[in-house]
Order: C-alpha cells, then structure tokens, then sequence
C-alpha cells in the first residue's frame, strides 16, 4: 500500500467487539513506525510494550519471515513484516521460539542482519499478531491506528454482524459523525485507496 | 497392569483366547510394550496382513491411575504401509479403562479362514470374542451408535472402519472419546488395515468394577501429580495456547516461518492460511456453539481439542488438529475450514489416517485427478475412498502408492509414509527426525523437547548446526520414552521448560512403581526401545539408504527461503550412533 490514507476513520467500540479485528490482525496491518531502530526499541519505546512482557509473551517473532534471536540486534526497516507470537506448542513451535535450545534446527532461516544502510525515519510496517497476542496487543495497535486498502476495509465492515454495529457507540469520518455508525456500509471509498483506522474501546 | 492376553483369531474351532503373566515384558506399557512384542515375536520378513504380523494393544506405564495426562494407547505391529515397526497411538478412553481392568497389553496374533466378522468385549469376567457379520462394512460413526445400543455408553471403544476392513494401507484404529465419538485414531502405519486382516471389527473394553490402579506410594503419587498439573497450567503453551487455540494455532506460526508446505510441497507459504488459522477455527466453533477446549479423554489438563460445528450449529467432527488443516487445506490448495472439517469427519468415519489421506489427495492433485483448490473435489476423492472403488483403494493406499500409480515424482514419503506439516527445508532439523525415525516420516517421533533437562547422550551446543544430529537422536530417544508412560506429548513443554515439572513426572513414575526414576533411566528406556525397533528394521531389509528424504528436498528450493535440505547421507547415518 504505502500510499497517503484518503480518509481518516475513527470507531468507538465496547470492549468485547475486539474479537472482530483479529482476522485483520493476523492477516497483517500496516502500522507507521520509526524504522531504522532495533526491535527491543521498537516495541518499548515507540509501541510502549515492556521489555518484561516481550520477554515473557512475545516469545516467538518474525522479521521478514525469518525467526529472530535477538531483539536487541534486528533491525525494522521500511516495509517489513514483523509477526508477533506467543509460545507455540510442537517441536517445530520450539525451534522457532526466539534464543530457544531448539534453535539450531531451523538455522538456515534463522535472521541474520546488521544496521548497515538501515535508514532512520518514518515509514510503514505490516504488522501481524498471532494467538495469545491478539488479545493481549490488539486493542493498543488499533488505538494507535492502522492502514487499511479501501477493500479490506469494505470486506471488514461487509463482514461485521448487526451485534457489531449495536456495540459500536460512534464513527467518525474524517472527524464527521456517521450516523448511525452502520451507515458505514453504504459509504464508498475509491477502489486503489488507503484508509486510516484507529478504534478506541471501552467497558460495556 | 499384570496380565497379557493373547487372541489367536487363526486358532482351531475359532478365535482362543489366553491370558498369561508378564514375563519379560514386565514392568513396560506403551510403546514399549508394543515394540518389544513385536520385536521379538514377529517375523521381521512376515507379511504385515497375515497371519505371522501381531496387533499389540498397550496402554501406558502410567494409564488407568488418577494421573493427569496417562490416557495415551499404543498399537503396535509389522507396518503394512511401511513395512517397517510400528507403533501408532491416539487419546481416547480405551487406556484408561483397559489398564484398569488390569491388561499391560493385548495382543491380536493370527489371522481366521473365511468372512466372518468378530467383536471382541473385554470386561472383568474376561475375554470373549464373537462372530457379528451385521457390522460388515459399517463405518465408525454408525458402527459405535449401533454397538452402544448394546453395550452402552460406560465403556470404551476401538473400531475400524470399512478402510480397515478393506485393509487400505491408510486405515487407522479409532477410539472413543468421553462423549463416545469415534475421533482419536491410531492413525499412522495402516495399524487399522492389520486388524481388519485379522477379522477383528470392534474392542468394547468395560470397566465396570474395576477401580483406579493403586500406587505403590499413594501420598507421593497424588503430590507428585498435583505438582505436574501446576506445572501444566502455568506454562503458557500447555495452560493457554492449546486450551485457547488447539493444535492449529502453529498454522500461522509456521507460515510466517516458510515452513508451511503448500500445493504438494512447491511452497512455503499459502496464501489462504489466515482462513484456515487455529485463531480463526476457534473463533468460527465458538461461534457456532462448538468449543475450543475439550479433552479426549477424562483426566486431561490441556484440553487443546473442541467441537466442531457445522452453518446449522450441529455437531460435525472434533476440532482438526494442526496437521490435518494442513493435510486437506494449504497442502491442497485449499482455505475453507467447513471444507476441512468435512474432510476430518469422513477421515474418521472411514477410519483413515488424515495425514496420510490429505497428502495422498495433494498427490492425485499434482497428477491432475482433480484441481488444486477444488473443495468439492477433494471431498468426492475421500469418498471415492469410503466407497470402496478402485480409485478409492488406491487413494486409500496412501500417497507412495498413489504417486506410483498415477506417475507422480514429488511423492512427499519416507519410508512409504507421507510427510507431516513441516517442510524440512526451512527446519532442516526436523527433516533428520523424518528421514531417519524407526517409523516412517513421522513428526512425534523426535518430539519430546526435553532433551535439554533430560542430557540425553551428554551437553549439546545445538548452536551449531552439527548439533541437529545430536539434538534428532536425542529427541527419538525422549520421545520413545515418553510414549511408552501413556503420557500425552504435549506435556513436553512443560517438562522442557519447568525443571521441577520434569521432576513431577519422574515423581510419578517413581511413586507409583515404588522405585527411583531418573532421567538417566528415561534415557534407557528410550534407548531400549529405538534399539529393538531399529533392529526389527534392520531385519525387516531396511538399510542406512532408507534413511533418507525424497530426492525432491535436495535438488528443488522452496520459496520464500530458496532452501533446499541440506544435511549430507553421512550426517544422517549418524543419528542411531550411541
């Protein structure tokens, strides 16, 4: 995608609609980041999450398809995909958990990379989230906003049932209200553009 | 356990049935149990459908007690679809309740003149087997339901379906589960097709007053496995991801990796697989009034199975597991979880190995039997199957048969046995297990990851890649080991990670024989058992040329790593060097 959003769209949701987003999520989303930083200061200090809590959970990661080792020396660049997962179960699950005993089974996919002409700015990032993360990470990542293509987000407001849209409280449009929040699915958006999404959530 | 019982189905005026002390099979269960039987009592050159081939029933050292985690079964014979040793095990009830009625192992021996059909019904007043020629050809879902208008739903059973009675090379043995559904198979090795040459349709194994297997230590028993159950719930994998998510929560992981083998095995990723998710199967079951939690069998802490509903919300198979969304789905081109449910439930229904069934499927796809992706197709493929036709027996015959038959090269088999979920050329570490296991290719074989605790054949630097060899041999002979316990692998996280969950379960062991385990004697065991199934082989004609993967590995890169495996023949030769 990597194209300037051609709308700016904001849900305010209840908490148990999250469940919605996860097929996005896993799928990936693309994020903006500060690239051109190790992962460790990409997940502390630009997405707030504590190193204690990527030690503990996030536990098995995907840079670019290759397992990382190391937080402290992959490096994000512009238009990577970074998945996020939990621990996996299985001996294959084990190989690919990051510094784990296992590791030197899938070695020969294993990430190898250095900072050499890793260049420093804002760019965009697919983001994916798997299993136990999804609940865990999701709501941050959507509050802090995502891109979508105009067609997935057609097909995710196409998908969501009349519960969805019921614990929907506001959507904002370009900072305009919809009203009703489900009129959304009447609402076109061009063919080849981006959309940004953030979704707050809230107790019922 | 302390008693075996021997069936001669060939015998004179009809099956005789004998029940003996132990011998010296004492103190094994499990696959143990199942391959020392067959090591020492079938000829290694028999024909695994007649009458020299034994079907040895074990269940675990451990099964039939208040243990968390002991309701593995093992089966074990001459392989028909390998011609290797065997050994097949499934969850289910059927351990449990035949341990407590006091059988370290049951086994099937000769094989009767004529048509005629047999049940067998195993209870405390012994073993009595009959002839019941009304089940000819009935499949496992309508063969419980009419066998438990009979006997009722307080016992447990083992069944094959019309694949087995055909003795299909695929066909696998089902056991019941708590809510007596035939959905935990014995799946692998065509073990079902040996108890169809037998003539055997049916086990119905009653329990009724019998009472759990007492500890020889009972205090120590019920504190080692409280602390094992602690063990199992804190771990993340065994406490949250399996109950959550199931098996299937390792599609994404191992897509996003580029092990994910697709389209037959020319790719490393599929497009499809978000759909095909165990995040999106667990979501879509709940959804529908299904579950995502669900034990096959009382007494287990994980629960990483559930139900499986269909559009309606009626129930349609147990949840898939990771290795069968692979087999019909990505495998197959195919992304639609109903697809693959439906899929699951004929496998079961059959009584046939989904792992085997799905790549067989992929296998007639590249032959261009029918499209990759086309969901109906595949489904018509496995009936083909259940009908019986000459399609159907070929399919039914697995995937190296299937490859010769319709002139296929990429034929995704070790020793005749189709390949599971990984593709040994991103986790080159694995395609040693597979090339080189006793059994066929064959992920479980080299899955019990504890070998870091358990320090099987001294200290590795598995940071090296030389390590893989070491780390295969060590993890075969971990896993032998625990599968002769009745213990589910999946404890293997947390025994790998928890030291004191690791010494929980050599409590267990311990307490309940009255001795003190070790991890050196795990090792032994696991030991014991590789050396006597590598030796049937060894007789059986299997050479260090079997070990190897299809040629396919080495000469055609995957993408997206652009890997081919890599590990030489003399490397490989090493692994069952101790």
């Amino acid at each position: 995608m990597n194209k300037t959003p051609a709308a700016r769209l904001h849900l305010s949701l209840q908490a148990d609609q999250l469940g919605a987003f996860f097929p996005l999520l896993q799928k990936g989303v693309e994020v903006e980041a500060h690239v051109g930083c190790t992962l460790d200061t990409l997940l502390s200090q630009q997405w707030g999450i504590a190193p204690e809590y990527a030690a503990e959970r996030i536990t098995t990661i995907f840079l670019d398809s290759r397992p990382v080792d190391s937080l402290a020396t992959a490096v994000i660049r512009a238009d990577s995909v970074l998945a996020l997962s939990g621990a996996m179960p299985g001996l294959v699950g084990a190989t690919m958990r990051r510094g784990g005993y296992y590791a030197a089974m899938r070695e020969g996919i294993s990430y190898r990379d250095t900072a050499a002409n890793a260049s420093d700015r804002i760019a965009p990032v697919r983001v994916k989230l798997f299993n136990l993360l999804l609940p865990e990470l999701g709501a941050g990542f959507l509050q802090r906003g995502i891109t979508l293509s105009a067609s997935e987000l057609a097909l995710f407001i196409s998908g969501r049932s009349d519960s969805f849209w019921q614990g929907c409280r506001s959507a904002l449009l370009d900072d305009i209200p919809l009203v009703p929040p489900s009129s959304l699915r009447t609402k076109p958006f061009p063919t080849d553009s981006t959309i940004r999404l953030s979704v707050t959530f809230s107790s019922p | 356990m302390d008693k075996i019982a021997r069936i001669d189905m060939g015998a004179a005026g009809g099956p005789k049935v004998t029940v003996g002390d132990l011998g010296v099979y004492a103190g094994l269960g499990g696959r143990a149990m199942t391959s020392l039987v067959v090591a020492a009592e079938v000829h290694p050159l028999a024909h695994p459908l007649g009458a020299e081939n034994k079907l040895v029933i074990s269940p675990g050292m451990l099964s039939g007690t208040t243990g968390s985690m002991t309701g593995r079964l093992s089966v074990g014979c001459k392989s028909p679809l390998t011609g290797t040793i065997k050994e097949s095990n499934a969850g289910g009830q059927a351990a449990q309740v035949l341990a407590r009625l006091g059988y370290a192992a049951v086994i099937l021996e000769g094989k009767p003149e004529g048509d005629d059909l047999y049940k067998i019904v195993i209870n405390k007043d012994g073993i009595h087997v009959t002839v019941d020629n009304s089940l000819k050809l009935m499949d496992n879902y309508p063969l419980i339901e009419k066998l438990r208008k009979e006997y009722g739903d307080k016992v447990a059973y083992m069944s094959i379906g019309s694949a087995g009675e055909r003795k299909l090379l695929a066909a696998s043995i089902a056991c019941t589960d708590p809510e007596l559904r035939p959905t935990r198979h014995c799946g692998r090795g065509g073990v079902g097709a040996v108890m169809g040459a037998k003539r055997v349709k049916a086990i119905i194994i009653d329990d009724a007053g019998c009472k759990m297997r007492p500890p020889k230590d009972p205090d120590a028993y019920r504190d080692a496995n409280r602390k094992f159950v602690e063990g199992l719930r804190k771990h993340p994998v065994t406490g949250e991801g399996l109950p959550a998510y199931g098996t299937n929560v390792l599609t994404n992981v191992l897509n996003e990796a580029g092990g994910y083998p697709s389209y037959n095995f020319k790719g490393g990723q599929f497009a499809g697989s978000n759909n095909l998710s165990g995040e999106t199967q667990a979501a879509l079951e709940i959804e529908r009034g299904g579950t995502a939690t669900h034990g096959c069998h009382r007494g287990c802490v994980i629960q990483c199975s559930g139900v499986y509903n269909d559009k309606d919300g009626h129930y349609l198979t147990k949840q898939p597991e990771y290795e069968t969304v692979w087999s019909h789905g990505g495998h197959c081109g195919i992304d639609d979880l109903d697809t693959v449910a439906h899929l699951d439930f004929l496998d079961d229904n059959i009584g046939v190995d989904t792992i085997e069934m799905g790549v067989t499927i992929g296998v007639a796809m590249d032959a261009g039997i029918i499209e990759f992706g086309d969901k109906a197709g595949a489904i018509r493929l496995v009936e083909e199957v259940q009908k019986g036709t000459p399609l159907g027996r070929v399919l039914g015959s697995g995937a190296a048969i299937t490859g010769k038959v319709f002139g296929v090269e990429r034929v995704p088999v070790v020793k005749d046995q189709a390949l599971p979920a990984y593709d040994p050329r991103a986790v080159q570490g694995i395609g040693v297990t597979y090339a080189t296991t006793t059994q066929g290719a064959d992920h479980t074989a080299g899955y019990a990851i504890a070998t870091n605790i358990l320090k099987v054949g001294g200290d590795v630097d598995p940071l090296k890649t030389e390590g893989q060899i070491e780390l295969s041999r060590n993890l075969q002979i971990a896993t032998a080991a625990i599968d002769s316990t009745g213990m589910c692998l999946f404890i293997a996280f947390a025994i790998m990670d928890q030291p004191e969950t690791f010494q929980a379960l050599l409590d267990m062991l311990g307490s309940f024989h009255g001795i003190t385990m070790t991890g050196d004697d795990v090792v032994a065991l696991g030991k014991k058992v590789l050396s006597a199934e590598r030796d049937f082989n060894t007789r059986a004609g299997f050479t260090k040329h079997h070990d190897r993967l299809p040629r396919f590995f080495y000469n055609e890169p995957i993408a997206p790593h652009n890997q081919t495996f890599m590990m030489k023949d003399e490397e490989l030769d090493e692994v069952f060097n101790w």
